[in-house]
């Protein structure tokens, strides 16, 4: 006879759950105005998703540590805090990108908003649980939130990128269904700590079943890191969708896919079984080195920030790779200082939108829009080659300190070689950024209006700009109190 | 002033930010104020350097990201404070002497950054620092080349750009090997380039950290084979671009050499003695040849520069007190006459838009006090004595000789190809029969022209004569570099060679 069961409110320990429920809420809260009603303006639906988000954050640094919560799916660990406050304040700081003084079709439609912070719940599942359903289902909702926004994107190449980003996303889901399904047949559990016991206890045997379920598993995530040889969306859909979600595509859903990647292969590349090690490696090494190569022949700058991006990946991939509590910090620090960065870049390339397509037949942004930008707007030329330099690691521009920590973890755990070909691939890289800044400070202008390249300017945009300058130009000041709250949430998470 | 080195360091960034803000007419004279405050603060560092002190002075200590070892970590000492001035003397000449009118505000804002980085790359004493200084001094230097140079000016700023980049970054990785060396030896994480000097490390790990260290550094040096970049950024760069780059860029790659591979890794580097001699050799030998094959003047200076940092090089690895204090005279004596020689291309240039030898001759005629300073720092150039090049080049074999005579007796012939070839774009510009048509009614040096090539030619002079002043401080600073050098000797042939050289000083 089955046991009756028995919850107490106490043991689901709600308040784990409430960061997402407050994003969920504020994105019903939306859609609830719109129906009482219509025609607001999207300024309203700005401030109110950065309210919510600020109750959201709020939520989550009240948050205990390495606390469980809702029958013991909810893991509230170091990291799940951290990352979850990444995806707060970037989001807080990518939505205000929508008040564009020209009038894109997807920021007036107050859905936009609602599904943008079901997304943000969706990351948030995604990075507090080790429950391999519920990392599922946060991946899904996130997932299918982010279709629909690349989507709303009222152009035809945005059609084609969502339905790229959803084509491939499905088959990821699908790759990650079929990798859990045989972990579950192996261990007969989804709670990635008792999948460790089990796999430890039994000597990782039969290991062509766990060979199976890593390469599924690695298909599945490295769909959503964009890491080669499963990156062939990036592009595209960068390309498709409007220069702001681009750039927070390349920031957020990667640390929620990065927290997925440490949970699930810290264990794994702890074990003796090395060649998740090796894969992993490979893996690492091939991201950074081919997205580099191939961002070197791009044309247009959106498509070579998205090489770029996936470049970046593979670089702190290599950080769980490395799997020490400096390189787990290392790979949040990076992040960061990477957020910081490609807000910037992308926001300079937002402000510089048209809403139809003047410079080439086929892209926004190609380089040769950017001649000569420094006799046209001085101040604007010089922020994006900081942005540039930062991203190539010059120092002492923010991004350098973050490859300094991650080459650093590499060399400390010995692998010097890794470190080698990061340095060297930091060289190939930087050659792709300095064209760039070749094209703004050492050709002639080839329109000499600023009112062109600022078509798209508003306050906030100037002001998120502003502000990712400074985070980026005098990040030295804040590294070491945030390196100090990084190391400490890592090391109490047991990485 | 406790604080001078900080305020040497970042007064000309301040200004060139305030620049912004000056109007485009009265920049020329706002930069060329900036740059000679920074001069006489320079100068004010040097009087008040206690000569006697072999060790490191206006140390200044702020703990940056203290977990990691990384500290703003400042000062000078004999061998970096006579570079330190170079560095501002040769600014302020470069401003004085600019001709440059296209968008003159950011070139002057750019030198006046350049100037923030050189002086930072020699004042850090903690490598991150160091290192952060080393790669800032690329972006300006990319802009200088890349706007203001010739047809293939981009294609030579790239080139600078990422051969100096790629090689540092090697250095780096090399850097964070050697914390990590420091961690393990003494359960700290530092990167202080003192602490580094105290490590005493095995020979293996000195070897590869060497190598680390050496492709970094040789690239900007420029050693053979890694020096394809300059004959391009300099045949690219403007005038002020080329004199920068010859007179302080390069030294920082022997620079480092001396603060950072002789005493971190004694035995490794003097295991490297002979590869490095025949590098440095082959250097000094093949570019010299190049340079006699040239057709323009510009480039025949260029090669003759990569020629006589071959010498330095070789006078650091001789490791003796003669070879180092030598090298590091001849850095700056080196400093002073290419950018000098530069400068006088440069001036040339300006009048004739060409710098083809061919289209030159009989100068002497129409150009009299042009052809006595240009005859004055090419006598120098060669290391004539009394002037300013011989000292250095001198003491530089002399330490070499004491390695190896028969490889001194080779280098030396870098004096005689030198004269080969400067004497040769002398005659053939200088002496004979005005040929040119176009060269009759030329203009000698007008005052502003004078103003910035007259101080190089007194302190060529000067120096040449007596250089007592200069040369007391590096042998302190040098002398107590030997002697930690020999006290962290672990391998038998380092101890055997550091030995001998104290029982020749000892014996002085």
């Amino acid at each position: 006879m089955m046991e009756p069961i028995k919850v107490s409110l106490e043991s689901l320990n709600l308040i784990t759950l409430a960061p997402m429920l407050i994003a969920v809420a504020g994105g019903l809260v939306i859609l609830c105005i719109d129906l009482i009603k219509e025609n607001l303006h999207k300024s309203l639906y700005v401030m109110l998703s950065i309210l919510f988000l600020f109750i959201d954050l709020g939520a989550i640094i009240g948050l205990d540590v390495n606390e469980r919560g809702f029958f013991d799916v909810m893991l509230i660990d170091g990291i799940a805090i951290l990352s979850q406050i990444i995806i707060v304040v970037a989001s807080m700081l990518f939505i205000p990108l929508a008040l564009t003084s020209k009038r894109f079709h997807e920021f007036s439609l107050p859905e936009f908003f609602a599904l943008f912070l079901f997304m943000i719940a969706g990351f948030q599942f995604m990075v507090a649980t080790d429950n391999l359903i519920l990392i599922f289902v946060g991946l899904e909702t996130a997932s299918l939130a982010l279709y629909t926004l690349i989507a709303m994107h009222n152009r035809e190449k945005s059609f084609e990128a969502a339905i790229k980003y959803f084509t491939m996303g499905a088959l990821a889901a699908g790759f990650y269904a079929m990798g859990s399904m045989i972990i579950y047949a192996l261990t007969g559990s989804v709670e990635l700590y008792k999948i460790a016991e089990v796999l430890a206890d039994r000597g990782y045997e039969p290991i062509w079943a766990v060979l199976a379920a890593v390469a599924f598993m690695i298909a599945a995530i490295g769909f959503k890191l964009s890491m080669v040889p499963f990156h062939t969306w990036t592009p595209d859909v960068y390309e498709g969708a409007s220069a702001a979600l681009a750039g927070y595509m390349s920031v957020v859903p990667k640390i929620a896919g990065f927290i997925v990647a440490i949970r699930f292969f810290e264990f794994l590349i702890h074990s003796d079984v090395t060649w998740v090690r090796d894969i992993l490696y490979i893996a690492v090494v091939v991201t950074m080195t081919f997205a580099n190569i191939v961002a070197l022949v791009q044309d247009d700058v959106k498509r070579m920030l998205a090489y770029s991006s996936i470049s970046h990946a593979g670089f702190v991939m290599a950080a769980i790779m490395i799997g020490t509590t400096q390189s787990n910090s290392a790979l949040f620090l990076y992040w960061v200082l990477f957020l910081f960065t490609n807000l910037g870049a992308f926001t300079m390339l937002w402000i510089s939108r048209h809403k139809s397509t003047i410079w080439h037949k086929r892209f926004d942004h190609p380089y040769e829009k950017f001649s000569g930008l420094v006799h046209i707007m001085p101040v604007a030329a010089t922020i994006m080659a900081i942005f540039m330099l930062s991203l190539a690691g010059v120092p002492p521009f923010s991004l350098f300190w973050g490859k300094l920590y991650v080459m650093s973890s590499a060399v400390n755990a010995g692998y010097i070689v890794l470190a080698l070909i990061m340095a060297i691939n930091s060289a190939i890289s930087a050659y792709y950024y300095l064209k760039l800044i070749v094209y703004m400070f050492m050709r002639e202008p080839i329109v000499d209006s600023n009112t062109v390249y600022f078509k798209n300017a508003s306050l906030s945009l100037k002001t998120i700009v502003g502000l990712s300058a400074v985070a980026t130009i005098l990040s030295v000041v804040f590294i070491s109190p945030l390196m100090e709250y990084i190391t400490h949430y890592v090391s109490i998470s047991g990485f | 002033m406790s604080y001078i080195l900080s305020v040497l360091v970042f007064f000309p960034a301040l200004a060139g930010l305030l620049g912004f803000i000056v109007k485009k007419d009265s920049i020329r004279a706002y930069g060329i104020t900036v740059a000679a405050i920074e001069f006489v603060l320079s100068l004010w560092l040097w009087l008040s350097f206690d000569s006697s002190n072999g060790g490191f002075q206006f140390v200044e200590l702020i703990p940056l990201i203290p977990q990691f070892g990384i500290n703003y970590y400042l000062g000078v000492d004999g061998i970096s404070l006579f570079i330190v001035i170079l560095s501002t003397f040769i600014t302020l000449i470069g401003l004085i002497s600019l001709t440059i009118e296209n968008n003159l505000k950011n070139l002057i804002v750019s030198l006046l950054f350049l100037e923030m980085t050189m002086v930072g790359v020699f004042v850090s004493l903690d490598a991150v620092l160091f290192y952060i200084f080393w790669e800032l001094s690329l972006v300006p230097m990319l802009y200088i080349i890349g706007y203001w140079g010739s047809e293939l000016r981009i294609y030579a700023s790239i080139k600078f750009f990422l051969y100096t980049f790629t090689g540092s970054l090697i250095m780096l990785v090399g850097m964070l090997y050697l914390a990590y060396s420091y961690y393990l030896a003494t359960g700290t994480i530092s990167f202080a380039i003192t602490d580094w000097h105290k490590l005493i490390l095995p020979y293996d790990t000195q070897i590869w950290l060497f190598v680390a260290f050496f492709i970094g550094l040789a690239i900007k040096v420029p050693m053979f084979p890694f020096h394809t970049w300059l004959p391009y950024a300099h045949g690219q760069a403007p005038t002020i671009g080329s004199v920068i780059l010859a007179a302080v860029l390069l030294k920082m790659g022997t620079y480092g050499f001396v603060r950072l591979s002789l005493p971190i890794f004694p035995d490794a580097s003097v295991a490297a003695i002979i590869p490095v001699a025949i590098l440095s050799l082959i250097m000094i030998i093949y570019t010299a040849m190049v340079a006699y094959a040239q057709e323009d003047i510009k480039q025949v200076i260029a090669y003759s520069s990569i020629s006589h940092m071959g010498v330095i090089v070789l006078g650091t690895f001789a490791m003796n007190v003669e070879g180092i204090a030598g090298s590091i005279f001849l850095m700056l004596s080196h400093g002073i006459v290419s950018g000098a020689l530069f400068m006088l291309v440069g001036n040339i240039y300006d009048r004739r838009h060409t710098k083809l030898i061919k289209e030159f001759g009989g100068l002497a005629s129409v150009m009299p006090k042009y052809a006595t300073i240009f005859g004055i720092m090419l006598m120098a150039s060669v290391g004539l004595p009394l002037t300013i090049g011989f000292v250095g080049e001198f003491l530089s074999l002399l330490g070499f000789y004491k390695v190896s005579p028969a490889l001194t007796l080779l280098a030396g012939t870098s004096i005689i190809l030198g004269a080969v070839y400067m004497l040769r774009v002398y005659k053939e510009s200088f002496f004979g029969p005005l040929t040119n048509e176009k060269n009759k009614n030329l203009t000698d040096l007008n005052a502003k022209e004078l103003t910035s090539l007259v101080p190089l030619v007194l302190v060529v002079v000067w120096l040449g004569v007596y250089p007592k002043p200069v040369l007391g401080p590096i042998d302190t600073s040098v002398k107590s570099l030997v002697e930690l050098m020999e006290k962290k000797a672990i391998t038998k042939e380092a101890k055997e060679l550091f030995s001998t050289n104290r029982v020749e000083l000892e014996a002085k």
